[in-house]
């Protein structure tokens, strides 16, 4: 009887295969916004990723994520460090500062002030060669972290610190190993322009020593954000976030809490995330919606042929064999199409430099989306061809 | 006797909206007899074989067909009767038009659980008998009317039942092809041990009957015993 309805399905060309692309297109279209929206996401802890060195990440009891932050008190790292458990602990210290180009134009960046000792947290990209070049006293390594057209300097040597005011509207070159520019009026050179993850939002990025970053900042600012925290071998995360706590009264999370915990911030607390998960979601319900509602039609167009099997002696369970093997069918071969679609689709967006990430939960939400929308349609179809009188077919009504 | 009913009532709808499609009906016919029911529309036909043939129940009245009490049956019980010994044939075919023909007939051995290849076995031998061999692969689609009201027989005997119920099996056939419809019916279904109960509208056909019953207005109006029959035709 399965065989008989996939043979049903089949056979009727025309509508199954509108069936299918409609189903496809929704498995395509929820996956695809998963995965944009887990690239987003991904983008918003890239600095957690980008210190895969911490196992625990300590910070200001109010700071609920990587994006907004308030800094930590300097007797902090000390406090950390006398924790049992605790293998190592560096500082980390993240300020917004104004960035002046040669030409006068002016840019903010996103200040990342590193251990001083390690540097640990540097952009893997940057060859120890830049490393050494950043222990010099007012050297930074500058990133795009996802925008274009940021990192602009004056091309000619004609518009660089002019003394006749700016030159905003000058050709402009990629900054580079040697450049210059001012932060709050102290001269840095740039070390090199390291490709690094993008962010979201995104935005330029200047990584520096600590003390080097303590330099450029006013005194409020020089405290650290971050302390990160390497656990001693045989140490869980967990167990030592919780220590810490304890210890100090300050938040301690370990590296994955913390991305989850950023990723929660930004679900409650970006407008522009917000708005982002209402068009996701807009476009899943479409999709469901469209999905569930082809199945239903499909099923429900098939009920005179149902009702044939029911008057010949076909049992309810029989019926509804046939009808789920007919939508798990649909739903099955669909969703190999949008998903296959949506992994081909998702390189090109991602190898053109979107933010798509196909993490485990984009696929599944797609799969199991369309598989579970295409049973329920199937099972809502169902219910008049249960209660369908097979005195229906007689006599063509 | 292979079907016994007495005091048989219908009614459909509700609230004012009622119509009283039996009105106390009785009814036999003996086993290995083709009965035709005729009388005008309306008057009860496709009620009263549903009633026969399990598909809906009378709302009073007593109904013995095969030796087993309708009335008394549930649900389950009534979808095992139709499954094994009731063969449909209805006005409009109704072939599942994706399936091929030897699938089609095969459909009531497939709803009985039997095996895939010995029920295309058994489909492909009545398509032999209705005259379509060599068929078993094409789509009903192919097919004309005639051709495809073979099919439904064929499907309506491959399960063996002991009750054929047919309703207005020709009136979407031409004259010849009904003619022959019929030939084929008496000749391959009718046995010792089936009978056929045929709806029809066509007086053109009536000779293949062995008893005519006339029905109106929810009653049988004149229904010889099964006895006194004359046999014609086949
Ligand atoms: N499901 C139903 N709901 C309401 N009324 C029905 C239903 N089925 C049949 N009827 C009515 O019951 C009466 C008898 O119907 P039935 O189909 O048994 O007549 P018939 O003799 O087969 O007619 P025809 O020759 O036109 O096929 C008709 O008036 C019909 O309108
Ligand atoms: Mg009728």
């Amino acid at each position: 009887m399965i065989r008989l309805a996939l043979e049903m399905l089949i056979g009727d060309r025309v509508k199954a295969l509108g069936l299918m692309l409609g189903v496809a297109f929704t498995a395509f279209l929820v996956t695809f916004a998963a995965g944009y929206f887990a690239g987003f996401m991904t983008n918003g802890f890239a600095l957690i990723t980008e210190n895969s060195a911490a196992d625990v990440w300590v910070m200001d009891p109010a700071v609920m994520s990587v994006e907004a932050t308030i800094n930590v008190t300097d007797a902090a790292l000390n406090r950390v460090r006398a924790v049992p458990g605790v293998a190592r602990a560096w500082p980390m210290l993240l300020a917004d500062v104004e960035a002046r180009f040669p030409n006068g134009r002016f840019q903010t960046f996103q200040l990342v002030g590193l251990d001083d000792v390690t540097l640990a947290g540097l952009p893997d990209s940057a060859s120890p060669d830049v490393a050494a070049r950043l222990r010099t006293p007012d050297a930074v390594v500058v990133a795009s972290g996802g925008t274009s057209g940021k990192l602009g300097t004056p091309a000619q040597l004609r518009d660089q610190w002019p003394y006749d005011g700016a030159h905003l509207n000058v050709p402009l070159r990629p900054l580079a190993a040697g450049d210059q520019v001012l932060v709050n009026g102290l001269r840095v050179r740039v070390a090199a322009q390291a490709r690094v993850l993008e962010r979201f939002p995104p935005r330029p990025l200047m990584y520096t020593g600590i003390a080097n970053a303590r330099r450029l900042l006013p005194p409020e600012r020089q405290r650290p954000t971050f302390v990160l925290v390497r656990a001693r071998d045989g140490v869980s995360s967990r167990q030592l976030a919780q220590r810490i706590e304890r210890q100090t009264g300050l938040r301690a999370r370990p590296r994955d809490a913390f991305k989850a915990d950023t990723v929660r911030w930004y679900l409650v607390n970006s407008e522009d995330v917000g708005d982002m998960t209402a068009m996701l979601m807009l476009a899943m319900v479409v999709g469901f919606g469209v999905a569930g509602i082809m199945l239903y039609m499909f099923s429900y167009e098939n009920l005179r042929q149902y009702a044939v099997f029911k008057a010949m002696g076909a049992s309810g369970r029989q019926l509804v064999g046939m009808v789920l093997a007919q939508a798990g069918g649909v739903a099955v071969l669909a969703t190999g199409i949008g998903l296959g679609l949506c992994s081909l689709a998702g390189s090109a967006v991602a190898a053109s430099g979107h933010p798509f990430r196909m993490l485990w939960f984009a696929p599944v939400l797609g799969a199991g989306g369309v598989l579970l929308i295409s049973l329920t349609a199937a099972l809502i179809s169902v219910r008049p061809l249960l209660k369908l009188s097979p005195g229906e077919v007689f006599a063509g009504r | 006797m292979a079907v016994v009913c007495q005091g048989l009532t219908k009614q459909y709808g509700h609230g004012s909206n009622t119509f009283q499609a039996l009105r106390g009906l009785d009814l036999t016919v003996a086993t290995g007899e083709l009965v035709m029911l005729v009388g005008p529309s309306g008057c009860g036909k496709t009620t009263l074989v549903s009633i026969l043939s399990a598909v809906i129940e009378p709302d009073a009245g007593e109904c013995r067909v095969l030796g087993q009490d309708l009335i008394a049956m549930t649900p389950d019980e009534k979808t095992r009767f139709r499954r094994t010994h009731v063969g449909f044939v209805f006005q409009t075919f109704n072939l599942l038009p994706a399936l091929s023909l030897a699938e089609n007939v095969a459909v009531p051995l497939f709803i009985a659980g039997r095996h895939r290849r010995t029920a295309l076995a058994a489909a492909e031998q009545l398509l032999d008998r209705v005259g379509l061999a060599g068929r078993a692969d094409a789509k009903p689609g192919e097919l004309s009317g005639g051709q495809q009201q073979r099919v439904a027989i064929a499907r309506a005997l491959v399960h063996g039942p002991s009750l054929v119920v047919c309703d207005e099996p020709t009136s979407n056939l031409d004259h010849r092809n009904g003619q022959e419809m019929m030939k084929l019916l008496r000749d391959t279904a009718l046995a010792a041990n089936r009978t056929v109960i045929v709806v029809t509208h066509d007086p053109r056909i009536l000779g293949y009957a062995d008893r005519v019953v006339h029905m109106d207005d929810g009653r049988i109006v004149t229904a010889p015993a099964p006895s006194s029959s004359e046999r014609v035709g086949g």
